[in-house]
């Protein structure tokens, strides 16, 4: 199982947040303090990471995305 | 084999030579517990090995499989220590399953691993940085900002028993002196990165079933206030003012790590700092240090001070108590700034997840963190039928 969605840590403190790579070719990099677009997340995030752009983009697992039900606190959550 | 690699790297850090063995049931090896086939390695390879090891379940989906372990060994006796955060996932990443370390190297310097890739790099200059400096040093010697960094400090190059080996900055997790095993071979640090993919059995199925598992184990124990959740005694007004956030494991729906800051106002959600704060999973040290009458935001810096120096917290204060001065932060970073020969406290911190030895090792051995787990309800049965669809057999 690959993702489309990483963790991006920024820094010593662990600081992070999640980057999505969608299907339009932008990523979506999700952080505490709010969301950015369309720019390359500074880091591939994450243990053992492909770097995001290696990646494939996000089709929803076909509509039931595994992010999104796997996340234990409701922070993901698939918006139409 | 299904969520292993199938790989056992193998340092030689006198000759710098790095070889391979096989990982596979047909060695003999029973996979049901990371800690028995490290012994196994080192009684192969010597008892003063060191093993970096992951348990066959770290990795999985199953909840908090995030643990590894670094088994190392001496006169005293073979010692086990936790790996937690991302550093037991992450080792498993890197294409082995155990690595070993044997003899000793020449100079000083740290172990590399990544994708496949084993080899010993000499960092005479390393010696002079604190834990973190060397964490730092690494990651940008080597190009990348996740590179998992367990580091010894000035305590463990000095081989003392009280030393601890820091993980990515945080300590907590070394209670047994392994530093002081790492300090003996001349390394100074062991990193790890790779990007290694795990094969599943059933992987629709065992992410259902873990998901299953998890909402269970979440309808019962609720949202985690981090450690506190763990250790009422640490549900101060002085701790809980300074939480910054809660930072999960790999794999951990029910985090116990929280992060504090000191040098700048908790609520706001960026860092701006250097160093902002401190992240606490050593519940023992903490525990002490409230005992001795330490406010939290000193707490923190004494954890902080102790992990760069690689030295176990429990035994630092316990030591400063006895010396009939008033703990702070300078007396302790005195005492820090002299690596002396101090007697172990004998601390413990994830050990004492469970009332027993026994149960302790065999959900550390699967991979699985033991304070999620003791917490959760640990059953090894129940957990060898969710395994079942990563691995295609039941636990043996």
């Amino acid at each position: 199982m690959s993702s489309s969605i990483i963790l991006h840590i920024d820094d010593k403190a662990d600081y992070f947040g999640l980057v999505l790579k969608t299907k339009s070719g932008g990523l979506v990099l999700a952080r505490p303090e709010g969301v950015s677009e369309g720019q390359q997340a500074p880091g591939s995030g994450g243990p053992g990471a492909k770097p995001i752009l290696l990646r494939e983009p996000c089709d929803l697992c076909g509509g039931k995305a595994k992010c999104a039900k796997v996340c234990p606190t409701g922070c993901i959550m698939v918006v139409d | 084999m299904y969520l292993r690699n199938g790989r056992i790297g193998v340092l030689d850090l006198s000759s710098g030579k790095a070889s391979e063995q096989g990982y596979s049931e047909d060695r003999g090896l029973d996979d049901s517990s990371s800690i028995a086939v490290a012994e196994a390695l080192a009684t192969e390879h010597g008892q003063d090995s060191i093993v970096f090891g992951t348990g066959v379940l770290t990795g999985s989906f199953v909840p908090a499989a995030c643990a590894g372990i670094v088994r190392a060994g001496g006169s005293g006796g073979s010692k086990i220590m936790p790996l937690m955060g991302f550093a037991g996932f992450e080792l498993k990443l890197t294409g082995f399953d155990f690595i070993v370390l044997k003899g000793k190297a020449p100079g000083q310097g740290y172990v590399w691993a990544r994708d496949g890739q084993l080899e010993f790099v000499a960092a005479p200059d390393m010696r002079a940085l604190s834990s973190w400096g060397r964490t730092d040093k690494v990651r940008s010697e080597q190009g990348d900002a996740k590179i998992q960094v367990a580091s010894c400090g000035p305590w463990g190059d000095a081989c003392l028993k009280a030393s601890q080996l820091v993980v990515n900055y945080w300590g907590g997790e070394d209670k047994v002196g392994t530093a002081s095993a790492l300090g003996a071979k001349n390394v100074l640090a062991v990193a790890f990165r790779g990007m290694g993919e795990l094969e599943l059995s059933e992987p629709d199925k065992h992410f259902e079933d873990s998901i299953l598992l998890m909402r269970e184990h979440l309808t019962t124990l609720g949202m985690s206030s981090g450690l506190a959740s763990f250790y009422p005694n640490l549900a101060r007004d002085d701790f809980s003012g300074l939480v910054h956030r809660l930072v999960g494991c790999y794999g951990c729906p029910y985090p116990c790590r929280t992060y504090l800051k000191t040098e700048e106002e908790p609520r706001e959600l960026r860092l701006v700092a250097k160093e902002p704060g401190y992240l606490h999973y050593d519940a023992a040290a903490l525990s002490k240090a409230f005992d001795m009458g330490i406010d939290a935001r000193t707490a923190c810096k004494i954890l902080s001070a102790c992990a760069k120096a690689g030295a176990e917290p429990v035994t630092v204060l316990s030591h400063c108590a006895s010396l009939g001065k008033r703990i702070d932060l300078e007396l302790v970073s005195a005492v820090l700034s002299k690596p002396s020969d101090i007697a172990p406290s004998g601390a413990r911190n994830f050990e004492d997840s469970f009332p027993d030895q026994a149960t302790y090792d065999a959900c550390l051995g699967l991979g699985l963190c033991p304070r999620y787990w003791a917490k959760a309800g640990f059953d090894f049965e129940a957990v060898s039928e969710y395994a079942k669809s990563a691995l295609g057999r039941p636990l043996k």
